[in-house]
């Protein structure tokens, strides 16, 4: 629920170890409501979200810190926080208020601004950045966790495309070793080409889970867009490319 | 390294501010004998230890300590224009504080001030954080528009305290208002640096927590900070030491404001840094004030309020514009 108005309804969800989800569905469907309750920043008025087999009440709070890493649109009124204060606050699940950081931790830290390719601005306070800058800084901070589910709220949003590629390619990184992805993508082609799995939320409700594919062709997609897919088979593609027109068939 | 030379300078700034605001007033005290090089006569001795040393002091401790809460407030608010006046502090210390002269209390028991004072300003924090938190999780503009009017309530309770008070207690509280240091001494020292440097150490430790709080609320949740406890830890001590701050040298408006907004563009936001070097620069600047104070007029003290009120307005007006500009 939100505020007074229950925003999502019967939603059952199972994320796997390595797996790539990608979240889809109309604007205002529910996907960020959602992808805050799996963080545990909103509690469900019935239901609940369990991890590693424990509901999120049964984690202490550092805990579930260290386990799962949300990466949101910022806050509007960017902190002037340099980019290597921002990121080494990832860290805080792990040192708490007092300890002081170890190797472990500045090696978190290198590898989360190398991996984002953002290593030049490590010393560039947050308000300088653009953007899309900014938005990697955030998932830099996230990687910095070392979390084992990394849950992110439209990260490509206000990336090029070359850093929208390497976006992907960091998430396939993490998920190599072994960290869950759950990613709200607003692109469906680019959801269906980097997802093995495409979760479809309409009006609150799932509609579709499965192949993206599957779920791009069937008719919950068309449906929840009011638009018609057509899928392309390309002999120089492993997968289809996707068209999309105005209207459903 | 960069960070080093700026806090030598202030280091250097407060020992120089000290130093003057000591050796300078109606009488001048002679710099070879404050630094030991000649020995002092009796006379400036007694005026050294007796009223310039524990004074100077006091600014000092004053002055830092309000900076530091504002640094705070301002990274819990998220506004680098944030303020303990903004929040009701000032107000509900000044209601502590009156209320306390006017029963009578001040008279009776030296700490009765300062104790009313820093209850006077939890209370007003505590009461503008249970407003708002009425109707649920608040928004900043929530908090700040609550605390807007929960220091409209005590302004108006202390006008009407005011009017009921006679009239010879009326000019001591209307004095202690605006702000000064005339008359601490040793003991106004003693308790005003006990709760502001012991609060004042505690925000520097905090330090982590408060970075957090700058980020935003949610994502300080999603790392592991009990947002709701830590806000309130964070307004508990800022309401002791503004609270006391306030007890002993009355409101001394814009320190908060100034010595935070004037550092953080040279040592960075992060609280690790800019709360120490805003409570050294805190410190010279409130000891300049009251420098300021006690030698601009030859007949009067200048209440020290309205000194920083004349520098701190023009600076936050100027510091409003750039920011409006870089928008």
């Amino acid at each position: 629920m939100r505020g007074t108005r229950a925003v999502l309804h019967g939603v059952s969800l199972a994320l796997r170890a390595g797996e790539a989800v990608a979240l889809v569905g109309p604007n205002a469907a529910g996907k960020s409501t959602l992808v805050r309750v799996l963080s545990g920043l909103l509690r469900p008025r019935s239901g609940e979200v369990r991890l590693l087999d424990r509901g999120l009440g049964g984690w202490s709070r550092e805990a579930l810190a260290q386990l799962v890493a949300l990466v949101a649109p910022e806050d509007a009124g960017a902190s002037s926080l340099t980019v290597r204060d921002r990121v080494a606050l990832g860290r805080y699940p792990h040192r708490g208020p007092f300890r002081p950081f170890g190797d472990a931790d500045h090696a978190a830290v290198a590898r989360a601004l190398s991996q984002t390719g953002i290593e030049d601005l490590a010393g560039r306070p947050l308000a300088t950045l653009s953007a899309g800058e900014r938005q990697l800084a955030t998932l830099a901070r996230g990687l910095a966790q070392e979390p084992c589910v990394l849950l992110l709220d439209e990260p490509a949003a206000h990336l090029d495309i070359g850093h929208e590629l390497a976006l992907f390619r960091v998430l396939d990184e993490v998920r190599a070793r072994g960290v869950a992805v759950l990613a709200v993508i607003h692109d469906l082609a680019r959801a269906a080409r980097w997802a093995e799995r495409m979760v479809l939320i309409s009006g609150g409700r799932l509609t579709a889970d499965g192949h993206p594919d599957a779920v791009l062709q069937g008719p919950a997609a068309a449906e929840a867009f009011g638009v018609s897919v057509r899928a392309h088979a390309v002999p120089t593609l492993p997968s289809p490319l996707y068209s999309f027109e105005a209207g459903a068939k | 390294m960069r960070l080093g030379w700026v806090f030598a300078v202030l280091v250097a700034a407060v020992l120089i501010a000290v130093t003057s605001a000591v050796a300078i007033g109606s009488v001048r005290l002679p710099m070879a004998g404050l630094v030991g090089w000649a020995p002092l006569e009796p006379a400036h001795q007694a005026i050294l230890w007796n009223v310039r040393l524990p004074r100077v002091l006091l600014a000092a401790v004053v002055g830092g300590g309000l900076a530091v809460v504002g640094a705070t407030l301002q990274a819990v608010f998220r506004n680098p224009l944030a303020d303990a006046g903004l929040l009701g502090v000032s107000a509900g210390a000044a209601l502590g504080a009156v209320l306390a002269v006017n029963a009578g209390w001040v008279s009776n028991v030296f700490l009765a001030l300062p104790a009313a004072a820093f209850a006077g300003a939890l209370l007003a924090l505590l009461l503008v954080y249970a407003l708002a938190h009425l109707a649920g999780r608040p928004t900043l503009h929530g908090l700040l528009l609550t605390g807007l009017a929960v220091s409209a309530v005590a302004s108006a309770g202390l006008s009407m305290l005011l009017v009921a008070t006679e009239e010879f207690r009326v000019k001591t509280v209307l004095f202690w208002l605006a702000g000064g240091l005339e008359g601490r001494s040793w003991p106004h020292l003693g308790v005003g640096s006990a709760f502001v440097l012991s609060g004042s150490v505690l925000l520097f430790l905090l330090a982590r927590p408060l970075d957090l709080l700058s980020l935003g609320e949610d994502e300080a949740a999603s790392l592991g900070l009990p947002v709701h406890a830590a806000r309130l830890v964070f307004f508990g001590v800022a309401a002791l030491v503004a609270g006391a701050a306030t007890a002993v040298a009355g409101s001394v408006p814009f320190v908060g404001l100034m010595a935070p907004h004037a550092l953080r563009a040279v040592v960075g936001p992060p609280a690790r840094r800019l709360l120490p070097a805003a409570f050294l620069a805190g410190a010279s600047l409130v000891v300049v004030a009251d420098l300021g104070a006690r030698s601009l007029s030859d007949r009067y003290d200048l209440p020290l309020g309205s000194v920083t009120a004349f520098v701190g307005a023009p600076y936050f007006l100027l510091a409003i514009r750039r920011s409006e500009e870089r928008a």
